[in-house]
């Protein structure tokens, strides 16, 4: 036996070894377990002899652009902190001042801020498309995708912290009532202001009773540990009824990379 | 600032632009209260998010510098009637833009008189 066919046998051990497991059970139904508060046999993972009921739901068709209540750039309202987030605020704001205007980040620019504030950027439009159990809300900024679950299932016992958090949502006539905890502690609120683990969103979304071409999203913040009282932002959207999303491949047009100083550069 | 003195003759001060709502990027690196206007070649128009761009060589002072200009989103731009064929490398434009604070040659994208006369965005 060659060395050679030595290293080959002793990879393809790894391989097996590395295989998932969900490949070792073919035929397995599901390897998940149920989601707390969906009855076996139904939910968003069994839609069949579900869509005509989709009928019933309101007309969000077409894309939606952010026409005010966007981010805090614009000087509207701002939450009342407090503790060492209201501290970590006062850091930044004075920080930026003293460079001119200019936020530093962290992260790159082809990094998405996640919750709550991709539901309230401007430029990107959104679709939302409803499928049995369950709402998508796909986001041009980023080529991002939310769900919302509508199936009766409760909130994920711990969930992972994450970029969309974890969203459960119900109709209340016409309008989505979404509930999302588990939003990342390392993103923000707003522009410059975070948040604990405890954040938590409360969003009331429908079409203005005046103008079905306008979706109004009433946001809801409260976090016990960075708040002082709940901060409330009311999101419009504008609808382009036959408008598509367009691809965004951030890394592929990266003319805004962050140099080690945090400061945007300009290609 | 160091922009040549035929651009600063050019360079016309008008209210605050309204700034694009959060976007990719802040907009601080610009200065959104000044409005420049280029007379430009383009050399190359890139269309795609985050950002659309246009390339361009601008004659000063007999000489050419190049810019870059940095727009919204094609999708935003879209409904203000841009599309990917809008512009082309050669095409002749008056382009007005927001410069960098910085005062490298470039900016962000506020309108532009096309060859044929016509216009988009904010020309003024």
């Amino acid at each position: 036996m060659t060395i050679n066919t030595v290293r080959m046998i002793a990879a393809g051990s790894l391989l097996a070894l590395a295989l998932p497991v969900a490949s070792q059970q073919l035929g397995a139904p599901s390897n998940s377990p149920l989601p707390e508060g969906v009855p076996e046999g139904s939910g968003a993972g069994h839609p069949k002899g579900q869509y005509a009921a989709l009928d019933a739901m309101p007309d969000w068709g077409g894309i939606w652009f952010v026409t005010s209540g966007g981010s805090a750039r614009e000087g509207t309202a701002q939450p009342k902190l407090k503790g060492e987030y209201l501290t970590r605020r006062e850091q930044w704001v004075e920080e930026v001042r003293t460079n001119n205007g200019v936020e530093r980040r962290t992260r790159s620019n082809c990094s998405p801020p996640g919750m709550p504030r991709i539901m309230r950027l401007g430029q990107y439009p959104y679709e939302f498309i409803f499928s049995p159990g369950r709402i998508t809300i796909n986001q041009e900024a980023w080529m991002q995708t939310r769900t919302i679950w509508t199936d009766g299932r409760t909130h994920e016992e711990d969930p992972d912290p994450s970029f969309m958090g974890d969203s459960i949502g119900r109709w209340e006539g016409d309008t989505l009532v979404v509930d999302t905890i588990g939003i990342s502690d390392e993103l923000e609120m707003d522009t410059g202001i975070a948040h604990s683990d405890q954040f938590r969103l409360t969003e009331r979304i429908h079409l203005d009773p005046s103008n079905p071409d306008v979706l109004i999203n009433e946001m809801r913040m409260e976090d016990p540990e960075a708040l002082e009282e709940p901060f409330e932002v009311t999101v419009r959207y504008r609808r382009d009824r036959y408008g598509k999303l367009l691809e965004f491949q951030c890394a592929e047009n990266d003319r805004n990379p962050v140099n080690e100083d945090g400061e945007t550069e300009y290609l | 600032m160091n922009l040549p003195r035929k651009l600063l003759a050019a360079a016309l001060l008008l209210a605050p632009a309204a700034i694009p709502a959060s976007a990719h990027h802040s907009y601080a690196m610009f200065d959104m209260t000044k409005t420049v206007a280029l007379d430009a070649q383009v050399t190359r128009f890139k269309w795609q998010n985050p950002h659309a761009f246009i390339e361009a060589n601008v004659a000063a002072n007999g000489a050419s510098e190049r810019w870059a200009i940095e727009m919204t989103s094609p999708n935003n731009l879209a409904q203000e009637g841009w599309k990917r064929t809008t512009l082309k490398a050669g095409d002749k434009v008056r382009i007005y833009v927001h410069p960098l604070r910085s005062g490298v040659k470039g900016g962000s994208y506020a309108g532009v008189r096309l060859a044929d006369g016509s216009t988009l965005g904010q020309v003024e």
